[in-house]
């Protein structure tokens, strides 16, 4: 049996071998430890290879106008016994240096890039340091995140300078999927080194959706207009991010949200589950070319989201969440339409898994691809459905209950076959639960009397708090980290979304003699989401200025665009 | 009226009298001959476009074309006029020949094939040329269409492409071998590769075709199947669509084709279609014979039964396409090497040793009655292909 860990036992086992600096633990659940900068790799190796942590997401901060410092937080988790760390460390201005913790944690090879492009913290004994989030151009020594760069500033890009993109091992040829192709919704690129159909190698960029999300959300959008623009992070599974900023606040605060508010919450979080796997189910299909699977999934999925229209006021982005609570209620006149389209989607949902469960052609192509083994699921840091394909029973809805979830009864649906069909079938089975788990939602808020939908919200925020929450999402964990400041809005926001490390564990996924025609499958298998992946950053790449196109000007712009290629040609 | 009738009845009307000048006549009609296959293949693949559109919406749960014309039968006329008025681009590293050439290579065995190919009973002339080497003549002929897309892939410059054709090279050069055993299959039983030949050895009951006769069960009906499956493959339909695979491949080996150049390969695809079904009417389901001798099948009739019977296997395999999914190139190669293959030369040689061991007609007349009692009608009426081959002769 091992050890039950507490925040306690955790400290103590890093005292063992690190000098802590400072250690601060607001509830049994939450442990924040300062450690000196040369120790930051050793601490990690500690709490990643000795404690079985789970690596989440590292967070630069630039604090400079408080302390006169830099942060870096590295996030771990302990899902086993409810308890989310970070180890802190402060840096000097002049010395912006970090040990990498990527050669002992990969899964933390994105993170580390992201905090020198963006923050400007040089990573050392990084095994891949090249710029992750930034454009091609962006010149040097110019930080986005940092407090003395203005939230709208467009610097004039480099147009010669190109990504630099690795080397093909000799006799293979690249083959580069994307940034737009038929089956990605999103841009992102991958160049695939393939020895004809088998491919041996492949390099990523992507990052072409940046949004300056987490800058205009630490300079000049306010802690609730962010609920708004958390939600916007994406266009399939919005609401958890909301959730997850909100309760990332709600703790930094000390705000209690009430019994009704936490119960929607839920409600609305598992509808959003039903209806991104339903999704996800559908293009998977689309995928390897099973168009009947595609549009019966998307049939099913309609009704789904016309009760979220009928709940909420709009099809996806439900904006139900408010810091402190729920903005509207559930009445009792609406469990009857909730109750027949959760059987409904049941029923339907049934009759397809069966037709695709005895098609072995189906079963053929996803059987065996894409296989991830447990050992990759830790290192990496995958989480979602990604990680319960392969085993690992992960899921923070019960191993950190949020909102309602200590009151459900469910299932932690996982599947040994680490393959992309073991995935099929981790998403499908929470369809069921997540269906199961709506019908509880609808019960408990029966018994529930109706009553505030907003905790008690003081004055002013206190500043400078930590807050950190995760949610559920249909993906996986959405991380969110808060760091309250002043003038009514965070001093630093967070995002860490499930794709952003379940699209870098793909690579893995690539096992010797895949198939290129397994790879838009194994791809689609992590159900990425690019949005929420590349949240980010400033820079909208174009004009600095922002009109509409009407059709004129697009048939403008296209003919003279042909007329110039017309030109080159006779040339 | 016969198709030849027609014919002259055109030259006629256009003020050219067919028996003064023989040589001229041959190839004045034949050119008669060639607009009315083209035409045919036209409205052929129009009508099947909107046919396909409408039953795979239906499979899944979509409306398929709905605007253009009643109930959207003119959409698939406006998509085609949409196609040929748009702009032929011809990528700069592209080969500029084998570019131009290759929906040609891809769209001339399409239509080719429908030479030999009764449009019902010859008798009443519908069909161009009755060749005696029929069989041999689709099969050469249909074997150029990989060349027309490999060419197309490679000669587009793009990657993508080039999969796609190589892929559509791999995939159709090893279903051409189980699809050649199978078609020695009514060969065999017919004695003749004479496509007329083979349909009038099939029985005048349904359960005498090629398909379903009981005296070489199981291996005609296995050679149907087969012959089916490599029909799918051969024109890259659903579940063999990996040449131009969208999620795969963005589309393939014409990926880089646009306009009057796109819309030939989608003819082609098409028209393959409707042809490998009536390919596998004539050797299989008893051409233009009706499926009980009392119900009529001379003349026209003949042709409504022959487009019956094309219109129910081209259905089949829109279901498949609507259902199937798309399987991996590996897989593909596994089915046809594997399990065709074998499956081809199993029928191949059993047909052969049951045709060559079988008795004379009236010998094998005196042992139906013992073998096959459960069919009592083999014995009312045994025109069963050894008689007629014997009445015949073989050559």
């Amino acid at each position: 049996m091992v050890q039950q860990l507490t925040t306690d036992t955790i400290l103590g086992r890093l005292s063992e071998s690190i000098p802590v600096i400072a250690s601060q633990s607001p509830t049994p659940h939450r442990l924040y430890i300062e450690v000196p900068k040369d120790r930051v790799k050793e601490a990690c190796r500690i709490l990643f290879e000795d404690l079985q942590g789970r690596y989440t997401i590292t967070v630069g901060t630039d604090r400079r106008p408080v302390n006169g410092k830099f942060e870096v937080l590295h996030f771990f988790s302990f899902d086993r016994d409810n308890i989310r760390m970070a180890v802190r460390v402060f840096l000097d201005p002049d010395d912006l240096t970090l040990e990498s913790i990527t050669p002992v944690i990969p899964g933390a090879g994105w993170a580390e890039r992201e905090i020198q492009d963006l923050v400007g913290i040089r990573v050392i004994g990084h095994p891949d340091p090249r710029p992750l989030a930034l454009p091609d151009g962006f010149p040097e020594g110019l930080y986005p995140l940092r407090k003395d760069y203005p939230y709208n500033y467009q610097p004039p890009l480099d147009e010669g300078k190109t990504f630099p993109f690795k080397e093909p091992p000799p006799d293979a040829t690249v083959v580069t999927v994307g940034p737009f192709f038929p089956v990605l919704e999103e841009p992102s690129q991958w160049r695939l080194f393939v020895d004809g159909e088998i491919v041996v190698g492949c390099d990523y960029r992507g990052f072409y959706n940046h949004r300056a999300i987490e800058k205009l959300g630490d300079s000049v959008l306010t802690y609730n207009q962010i609920v708004f623009l958390a939600e916007r992070i994406c266009g399939i599974c919005g609401c958890v991010h909301s959730t997850s900023y909100c309760q990332a606040v709600e703790e930094a605060a000390g705000i209690e949200v009430p019994l009704r508010a936490r119960v929607i919450r839920s409600l609305i979080l598992e509808l959003e589950r039903v209806h991104s796997h339903l999704l996800w189910l559908g293009l998977a299909c689309h995928i390897v070319g099973f168009d009947y699977g595609f549009m019966q999934s998307w049939r099913i999925r309609e009704p789904v989201m016309w009760l979220a229209e009928y709940l909420t006021g709009s099809r996806k982005h439900f904006s139900i969440n408010l810091v402190g609570g729920v903005r509207r209620d559930i009445v009792p006149d609406q469990f009857d339409r909730i109750l027949s389209v959760a059987d409904d989607v049941d029923r339907q949902t049934n009759e397809l898994v069966k037709a695709i469960q005895d098609d072995t052609a189906l079963i053929a192509r996803l059987k065996g691809v894409g296989i991830f083994t447990p050992e990759e699921v830790r290192l990496s840091g995958a989480v979602g459905p990604t990680a319960r394909g392969s085993g690992v029973a992960i899921d923070a809805r019960r191993d950190h209950p949020y909102a309602a979830y200590d009151l459900l009864q469910f299932e932690v649906v996982t599947h040994d076959g680490c393959d992309t069909l073991a995935r099929t079938l981790v998403r499908i089975g929470e369809i069921f639960e997540s269906l199961k788990m709506i019908r509880q939602c609808v019960n408990l808020l029966k018994d529930i009397p109706v009553g505030d939908l907003l905790g008690e919200i003081p004055e002013e925020i206190p500043p400078l708090k930590d807050g950190m929450h995760a949610v559920e999402a249909p993906r996986g964990e959405v991380f969110h980290y808060v760091l309250t400041g002043y003038e009514n809005r965070p001093y630093r926001w967070r995002v860490r979304a499930p794709s952003y490390q379940n699209i870098q564990s793909v690579p893995m996924m690539f096992k010797e003699g895949t198939y290129l025609a397994d790879v838009p499958i194994t791809l689609g298998s992590v159900d990425p989401c690019f949005s929420c992946t590349e949240r980010m950053e400033v820079v909208d790449q174009g004009r600095s200025q922002s009109y509409t196109l009407e059709e004129k000007d697009l048939l403008r712009l296209s003919r003279s665009k042909y007329r110039a290629l017309k030109a080159t040609e006779r040339k | 009226m016969t198709l030849t009738e027609i014919s002259r009845a055109i030259a006629r009307f256009l003020g050219f009298d067919p028996p003064t000048d023989q040589a001229a006549a041959q190839v004045i009609l034949a050119l008669i001959d060639a607009l009315l296959i083209f035409g045919f293949l036209m409205l052929g693949v129009l009508v099947l476009i909107y046919v396909f559109r409408k039953i795979v919406g239906f499979i899944q749960a979509r409306l398929g074309p709905r605007y253009t014309g009643p109930r959207g039968i003119l959409q698939t006329l406006a998509d085609a006029l949409k196609l040929l008025r748009k702009e032929d681009i011809i990528p700069r590293a592209a080969d500029r020949i084998a570019f131009n050439l290759a929906p040609l290579m891809v769209f001339l065995p399409a239509y080719l094939v429908y030479i030999v190919i009764p449009f019902g009973d010859p008798e009443t002339g519908l069909v161009v040329r009755d060749l005696n080497v029929g069989v041999l003549y689709l099969l050469s002929i249909s074997s150029v269409t990989v060349i027309g897309i490999v060419t197309a892939g490679w000669a587009s410059a793009n990657k993508w492409s080039l999969l796609g054709g190589m892929r559509s090279g791999a995939q159709l050069i090893s279903y051409e071998v189980p699809m050649t055993l199978v078609f020695a299959v009514p060969v065999l039983l017919a004695g003749s590769l004479r496509l007329s030949d083979i349909v009038r050895a099939q029985g005048e009951f349904f359960w005498q075709w090629n398909a379903f006769r009981l005296d070489f069960f199981p291996f005609t009906l296995l050679a149907f199947i087969t012959f089916l499956i490599c029909a799918l493959a051969e024109t890259n339909q659903t579940p063999f669509d990996l040449p131009e695979a969208e999620s795969e491949l963005v589309a393939g080996f014409h990926v880089e084709y646009s306009g009057f150049k796109f819309a030939i390969f989608f003819l082609a695809e098409f028209g393959n279609t409707i042809a490998i079904s009536a390919i596998a009417t004539h050797l299989f389901l008893g051409g233009w014979k009706a499926p009980f001798p009392f119900l009529p099948d001379s003349g026209f009739w003949s042709l409504g039964w022959f487009f019956f019977k094309v219109s129910l296997l081209v259905l089949l395999i829109i279901w498949i396409r609507g259902t199937l999914l798309r399987v991996r190139i590996d897989q593909v190669m596994e089915l046809g090497w594997k399990v065709l293959l074998p499956i081809g030369l199993i029928c191949v040689t059993g047909v052969g040793l049951l045709v060559s061991i079988r008795p004379s007609p009236t010998e094998q007349a005196k042992q139906k009655v013992a073998v096959v009692s459960e069919c009592p009608v083999s014995l009312q009426k045994d025109d069963g292909p050894f008689r007629w081959c014997r009445t015949h002769g073989r050559t």
